[in-house]
């Protein structure tokens, strides 16, 4: 039972991870829905390279960078061509799915190595992720960064004209969205479940995603949520410890999806939106034109 | 510093030290400035705004007004002419570097980012706030400026829940706090209550005991410049027609000066000659798009040849009775009757058939399709009519012919029926709408806001129009924000204030005190 509950915690970690960075990113007017194809591209990657050289270190930071990498590219598409940015973060999640697919089938199999150190039974990451909810919290809410940052994903004009540059701004998130997803793609592969197969991710990214929206954009929320899904995603594995012999484990593995589905239908209903729209950026999704 | 574009510190202390009255702040010589096109936008312009005065720029729309407050601000940079503070040259590649000089700009469309608090918006961008905000020194400073210039705001209340005057108030503050000199002001009391009014000339007054210099941009709305201004520039086609001391001339002058041509002030309205009821509306409540209750237990009735000015306030509900009228909004309770016939349900289209005409506020967005043409436009109002449908078919030559007679019969000025909507002028769009709309000839028309952000040429044309609808026996519902052109053309008035119709009022027994008081509810948000 601690186990379970351990595992949920971890789980719960990485959905933080990437779902911070994807935060940031919204709070700042910009929609990635590409996380899953960055956290594939930052497990895949910090896989090989851990596989191939025996370094954790260096899996992780090659995981940070391709993150960041896919974030610049994003951000050239949606902020400086200004496409649609459900389109950029789809083909970011086309791309990374048959990229990493291809790369990866080669490399098939455990990883191999020691297993990284816990702390009282969990990654010392966990404590990093709380630590992150707490700063980045704190920097959205009470400094002039993250002043900066809501304005820009509220009222780029406002922004602007009050001598905010709203591109610089705007990259800076989604770099910082997408290397947070590249570094929590390297944690799920090099430490959570460090099994290279085909789909190992397991749609974790949308998840992620989701629970953005389910935050209603709070950071402390968004590790609650992260607990809730770590929690419902280990249940899902293993029914049989809470509820024996109701459904089937396939059964239940549909359920984080389909509590993220009747999230996403619960925040788009009028009775939500009236009653926390304000907390949804205002500019959220779309480019920013200068008049 | 991350994401700011300015140095850290504004130029504005020493450069503005000892500043003497009458000082001329800033000279603008020789500005001007082309578009692609061949468009001359500003044509050798020469401005200038002392210490201590308030100089209002006044011009129509298509003037050159905008452009000039754009390079002002550094929004545009000049294709020739120079810009003087204080006798030294400048020039400004981005509004940061107007700031930076002490250029503050009060946007008529206003720039505060509504989920923030007031004091977050004052802060953002201020080159004090860096790092970790310092939140009760900036609101300690905050609120000494505020007093200063007799503003009371609540610095941490949330941007959407303020009035428009509160919410010009914070945009006040905001450059003030960021050390401007030079109040740049696009519009300054449109959608201000009297009250308000009353208040924003005080507070101008005390920017010019201190020092500063005022410059309001004004299109319509011309009395306010002889409340406000010392001296008035008046702008037509790009050039400076003339720079007058605002007491030695009146508004006739003004307005002649300003379209260049005699412009006839009080439309006469020829006498009421009611008909039957037309509409009834009973008991009827609705609410506003956040769940609120927008309209709460409203009732009139409305006679052919009747005009119903509906005043009050943006955001009284006014809107949103134009909207349940029109079939836009649902009914929560009670009824409404047209011609005997109970519409409260009825769709768009019903309403339509039956002769009601809805022309709303916002043109570019409900009014129009700004990627479609003017023929395609004005179908929108006909393609289920049977003179111009056919078993499906879009009649094109009747609908182009019917098209070609608005523009003319409206004056609309487009090079032809076939340019898309967006190219037109804000006048000329809602020439068209009226257009299309009053060429069907409703026995009801809704008119929202019809002369809003139009200058004086085309507001004139767009109210005799509607009383011309009126002369030909439709009951029309006139819905403004403007009290003088409620006054003028009215037969019943209605002032609203927060969803109820304070008094329906005979227009003979009216007067701008009491309507004025009372859409301003007695009280505002701002002095309660």
């Amino acid at each position: 039972m601690l186990a379970f509950f351990l595992r949920s915690l971890e789980a719960a970690m990485i959905f933080t991870f990437a779902g911070v960075g994807e935060l940031v990113d919204q709070r700042g007017g910009v929609l990635n829905v590409g996380v899953e194809g960055i956290m594939l591209f930052g497990a895949t990657l910090g896989f090989i390279v851990t596989k191939t050289t025996g370094s954790y270190t260096l899996g992780f930071v090659v995981g940070v960078l391709v993150g960041a990498l896919l974030g610049l590219l994003h951000a050239f598409f949606s902020v400086t061509l200004r496409v649609d940015q459900v389109v950029s973060g789809m083909g970011i999640w086309i791309f990374g799915f048959g990229i990493t697919t291809y790369i990866g089938s080669a490399y098939t199999g455990p990883l191999g190595l020691e297993r990284l150190p816990t702390i009282g039974g969990l990654s010392p990451f966990f404590f990093v992720a709380v630590a992150l909810v707490g700063v980045v919290w704190f920097v959205l809410d009470k400094t002039s960064w993250g002043l900066a940052v809501r304005s820009v994903g509220e009222a780029p004009d406002v922004a602007d004209v009050s001598g905010i540059s709203v591109t610089r701004i705007r990259y800076a998130c989604t770099i910082f969205g997408g290397a947070l997803a590249g570094f929590a793609g390297a944690l799920y592969a090099l430490y959570y479940n460090p099994v290279w197969n085909y789909n190992f991710l397991m749609g974790w990214g949308f998840i992620a995603l989701a629970l953005v929206f389910f935050s209603m954009w709070n950071p402390i929320l968004l590790l609650g949520g992260a607990i809730l899904f770590g929690t419902l995603w280990q249940l899902s594995l293993n029914p049989e410890l809470l509820l024996p012999g109701l459904f089937s484990r396939y059964i239940w593995r549909t359920v984080p999806f389909i509590v993220t589905i009747l999230v996403l239908v619960l925040i788009s209903t009028d009775w939500f939106r009236s009653r926390w729209g304000g907390a949804r950026p205002q500019a959220l999704g779309e480019p920013y034109v200068k008049e | 510093m991350f994401g700011r574009r300015t140095p850290a510190n504004d130029l504005a202390d020493e450069f503005w030290a000892n500043v003497q009255p009458g000082e001329v702040l800033l000279r603008a010589q020789g500005i001007t400035k082309r578009f692609p096109g061949g468009v001359v936008a500003n044509d050798h312009i020469d401005f200038e705004i002392r210490a201590q005065e308030v100089h209002a720029l006044l011009g129509e729309n298509g003037a050159g007004k905008t452009t000039l407050m754009s390079i002002l601000f550094g929004l545009l940079q000049p294709d020739e002419g120079e810009i003087y503070l204080r006798g030294h040259p400048v020039r400004f590649s981005s509004p940061q570097d107007a700031i930076r000089y002490g250029i503050g700009m009060v946007h008529q469309h206003r720039k505060l980012v509504p989920a923030h608090t007031v004091l977050e918006n004052i802060l953002l961008g201020h080159p004090k706030a860096r790092g970790v905000l310092n939140v009760r020194e900036a609101a300690e400073e905050v609120a000494a400026i505020a007093e200063m210039y007799g503003f009371n705001l609540d610095l941490y209340a949330r941007v959407w829940q303020l009035t428009e005057g509160e919410k010009q108030a914070v945009e006040i503050v905001k450059a003030l706090y960021r050390g401007a000199h030079i109040l740049i002001m696009d519009e300054p009391t449109s959608a201000l209550t009297p009250v308000e009014t009353d208040r924003l000339l005080e507070a101008i007054e005390r920017m010019t005991a201190n020092n500063l210099g005022v410059v309001p941009f004004i299109t319509h709305k011309m009395p306010i410049i002889f409340r406000i201004s010392d001296r008035v520039t008046i702008l037509r086609r790009g050039r400076v027609v003339a720079t007058l001391p605002t007491r030695d001339t009146n508004e006739r002058e003004l307005a002649q000066l300003l379209v260049g041509r005699e412009v006839l002030f009080d439309i006469q309205k020829p006498p009421a000659t009611p008909g039957d009821v037309v509409v009834e509306v009973e008991h009827v409540t609705a609410r506003n798009d956040k769940g609120g209750l927008a309209l709460n237990d409203v009732s009139f009735s409305l006679r052919a040849g009747q005009v119903l000015g509906v005043a009050g306030v943006a955001g009284n509900g006014q809107h949103e009775l134009a909207e349940v009228l029109a079939g836009l909004r649902p009914v929560e309770h009670g009824r409404i009757r047209f011609l005997g016939r109970d519409i409260t349900t009825a769709s768009v289209l019903e309403r339509w058939q039956l002769g009601i005409g809805y022309t709303p506020a916002e043109r570019t967005e409900v009014g129009s399709i700004g990627d479609f043409t003017l023929v395609e436009n004005v179908t929108l109002n006909y393609f289920w009519d049977e003179r111009y449908v056919q078993n499906g078919l879009l009649n094109e030559k009747k609908l182009r012919a019917l098209t070609e007679s608005i523009i003319e019969t409206y004056q609309v000025v487009t090079p032809s029926p076939d340019v898309k909507a967006k190219t037109l002028s804000g006048g000329n769009l809602q020439k068209v709408i009226m257009g299309r709309v009053l060429s069907r000839q409703p026995k009801l028309v809704i008119a929202n806001l019809p002369a809003q952000g139009l200058d004086i040429g085309a507001t004139e044309f767009v109210q005799r129009r509607l009383l011309d609808a009126r002369a030909a026996g439709a009951a029309v519902i006139l819905i403004s924000e403007d009290l003088d052109e409620i006054l003028m053309l009215s037969d019943i008035i209605a002032p609203m204030y927060e969803g109820r119709i304070v008094q329906l009022i005979p227009a003979e027994q009216a007067d701008k005190e009491t309507i004025g008081a009372m859409i301003a509810g007695g009280r505002t948000r701002a002095n309660a």
